[in-house]
């Protein structure tokens, strides 16, 4: 074994007609730790994604998992719950959990062990003979949780896992996805809504137009780039805030500003003019966020967004 | 491809279907349907015949009028008092259907007759007077020839004509070519009803999975063409299922009618000596004894039908990749639809004229063949060589359609949002 890289990705591109939804794409997930692939919709994230899963062919560069090219046998080395989720809407729970077990490679017996640790720890155990057209929302969600774990897997990816779950279940992920990390195990998940994952990566990949713009520990690249955020509360008049200079403010409301310090100013000069237009009831100067870092990494003008293929 | 994923698919597609109620349902009620549907079909062809008429009769010589009226006095009406312009003046307020004026000339030099009439009626109420007048000319005729009954009644006779096929090695046997015409025709048309029917299930099923978004969670386990071979398969199996359900039904329930009717005729049997002779007279084959179905039949029944069922499946299961809703399908479907028609329109050819050329091309073309063989097998004895030719080449074809559409659905499955036209699917094909 290589390091103690899980999945490899090697110069990987990937061309629909004329549209190059992935171009010279390389990272490394490491082996026991959460990986993010972050960027806006449209960046080629969900490409690579079903690449990884052998759910699309690779047209140019190549992936490893394990040290394996992706193939069939890959496939069950992966948990995966993609953006676009759905079970068999006519099928018992219990049917469907075995099947898609059974799919992974499980034995019918092993399925149903694990079927019944997970509906028991979810409190769903009496919920084996209903047709899962029959459950709301969000059990139908947690029945797609256990679809994607039940094989017990070493490596799981989760592709956009946040959007349209509800609070609960948005918490019962983290828990989850905490949890496995602590066994060990890999994660590598999409978002492209970055404030997000901030407090749970290790590391993480921006993509953007289809290429890699920056990747690598995620504590590594928030101390390369400094303190040189100000987060600040205010009450009065805020229109000094538009008087600054050689800043950028990422998030304003009646009395918080996120600002951006750019060359040659300094947060000391800021405080003072703030302190003659109001009263500052906090001052913090702290690293950037996710999206500041993608946002002075790419320029502003050239995040495109395009439809995903 | 990894048989064992291939066989988990098929089992969950064949599972799930087959306890559905739907499926119970359908296989109940197709077969009422159908006997309803040929029920209708012959209640509306025998009502048709019914016309109601009245037409005057203005006849000089007195003698047709009182033939006519003892033939069918509600229809013709003796009207050789009333004027010529008082008959117009009747047809035009329609108090009656027509009037033929019939003269001494038309009896004794056949000057045709004319009806004059509102015009509404058609080709039945025409016939029938037609038919009606013949017949009492020709007995007046005859009447006036001074011919004896006898030869009168040569006359009124229609000899039958009983038909027994000789084998090659010098058997004779009963014809049952009326009954084996309509076998043949019934056969091809549950082969045609069952390409529509299994093949917009698999269609179905493909839409499903695809708007359920279960699609991506499934890939990321199976490779596409191990989906689409087990989802072929799975129907395939629900497909001999119903179908041998059907079967067998039918021949239960002719191996137990058989004793009942058996006896049932041999207690009658001077009444079915008459039965015959006026059946022959009608022109109406009287099955005497329960023709048999040979077992070959049914064999190759079930040959042509899973080919059939092959060939079309996977393009249906191309179409369901394409679309994004059941009702995005049609502009698509036209391909399929048009192949199945025309098999279908070659199959009333084929099942009364098997040998004829067009029947005979029409066996052997792959997307014609399921349909239209079966009733050629069924009704006359086909060359081995074209039923060989036939199977290679529907076997030829599904290769080709496999292909085409494994590439197609590869693609389709993945592509959310909007329906594929003909130059998307050309895209894929091409990727």
């Amino acid at each position: 074994m290589s390091k103690t890289n899980t999945i490899q990705v090697n110069n990987l591109s990937k061309t629909f007609g004329k549209t190059k939804a992935v171009q010279n794409v390389s990272f490394d997930v490491e082996k026991g730790r959460i990986f993010g692939l972050l960027g806006p919709n449209g960046a080629g994230k969900t490409t690579t994604i079903r690449m990884i899963n052998y759910i699309i062919p690779v047209d140019q560069g190549s992936i490893t998992i394990n040290d394996l090219p992706v193939s069939p046998k890959t496939q069950r080395l992966i948990g995966y719950m993609p953006e676009e989720r759905g079970l068999y809407k006519k099928m018992k729970v219990g049917e469907q959990l075995i099947y898609l077990a059974q799919l992974k490679g499980l034995s019918i017996g092993d399925a149903k062990e694990k079927i019944r640790y997970w509906l028991g720890r979810f409190n769903a155990l009496d919920w084996n003979q209903k047709v899962v057209g029959e459950l709301s929302k969000g059990m139908s969600q947690k029945i797609q949780f256990i679809a994607t774990i039940v094989h017990d897997p070493d490596i799981y990816i989760f592709d956009e896992p946040f959007s349209g779950l509800d609070p609960i279940n948005s918490e019962l992920l983290k828990e989850i996805i905490i949890e496995l990390r602590e066994k060990g195990k890999t994660i590598l998940f999409s978002t492209h809504r970055m404030e997000q994952v901030e407090q749970m990566c290790d590391d993480i990949c921006l993509f953007n137009n289809g290429k890699v713009v920056l990747t690598g520990n995620l504590r590594d690249i928030k101390k390369k780039f400094g303190k040189n955020t100000v987060l600040m509360e205010f009450q009065g008049d805020s229109s000094f805030l538009d008087q600054l200079k050689n800043v950028r403010i990422n998030n304003r409301s009646t009395n918080f500003a996120e600002i951006r310090i750019l060359d040659s100013q300094s947060p000391q000069d800021i405080l003072k003019e703030a302190i003659n237009h109001a009263e500052i009831h906090k001052f913090h100067l702290v690293e950037p966020s996710l999206n500041e870092i993608f946002i002075s990494t790419v320029g502003e003008d050239n995040i495109k967004i395009q439809e995903e293929a | 491809m990894n048989w064992r994923q291939v066989f988990l698919v098929l089992k969950r597609e064949y599972l799930t279907r087959v306890k559905s109620k739907g499926f119970i349902a359908a296989t109940l009620l197709v077969p009422i349907g159908f006997i309803a549907i040929y029920g209708i079909g012959i209640l509306v062809v025998v009502w048709e015949s019914d016309v109601s008429y009245q037409i005057g009769i203005k006849d000089d010589t007195s003698q047709i009028v009182t033939a006519l009226n003892e033939q069918s006095p509600e229809q013709y009406l003796n009207l050789s008092d009333i004027s010529i312009d008082s008959l117009r003046t009747l047809v035009q307020t329609e108090e009656i259907t027509g009037y033929v004026h019939i003269t001494e000339e038309n009896i004794s030099k056949n000057i045709p007759l004319e009806l004059i009439y509102s015009g509404s009626g058609g080709m039945t109420l025409l016939g029938t007077i037609r038919s009606d007048m013949r017949d009492v000319f020709r007995q007046e005729q005859l009447k006036r020839a001074e011919v004896s009954q006898e030869v009168r009644d040569i006359f009124a006779t229609r000899i039958a004509m009983d038909s027994r096929r000789l084998s090659e090695d010098g058997e004779e046997t009963d014809d049952d070519t009326a009954f084996l015409s309509g076998v043949g025709f019934v056969m091809g048309f549950i082969i045609f009803g069952a390409i529509f029917g299994y093949g917009g299930y698999i269609m179905r099923g493909v839409i499903e999975e695809k708007t359920n978004r279960i699609i991506e969670v499934i890939t990321s386990s199976v490779k596409p063409i191990e989906l689409l071979t087990g989802k072929m398969a799975g129907v395939g199996a629900l497909a001999v299922t119903q179908i041998g359900i059907w079967l067998i039904t039918v021949v239960g329930l002719a191996m137990l009618a058989a004793p009942i009717l058996s006896t049932f005729m041999s207690a009658q049997s001077e009444d079915l000596a008459a039965a015959e002779s006026m059946a022959a007279q009608a022109d109406i084959p009287l099955l005497s004894n329960i023709p048999t179905i040979e077992t070959s039949l049914i064999i190759y029944f079930v040959v042509f039908f899973l080919l059939g069922y092959l060939l079309y499946s996977s393009l249906f299961a191309a179409v369901g990749s394409a679309a994004d809703s059941e009702t995005d399908t049609q502009q698509l479907m036209l391909p399929i639809m048009a192949p199945i028609f025309i098999a279908y329109f070659i199959l009333f050819q084929s099942s009364r004229n098997p040998e004829s050329v067009i029947s005979v091309v029409g066996s052997i073309i792959p997307f014609f063949s399921p349909i239209v063989m079966i009733s050629r097998i069924a009704i006359s004895d086909v060359p081995f060589w074209q039923i060989g030719l036939a199977i290679f080449l529907m076997i030829i074809t599904f290769i080709g359609t496999m292909w085409l559409s494994a590439k197609i659905y590869k693609v389709g499955i993945l592509s959310y949002g909007s329906s594929a036209g003909f130059k998307d699917l050309l895209k894929w094909i091409r990727q």
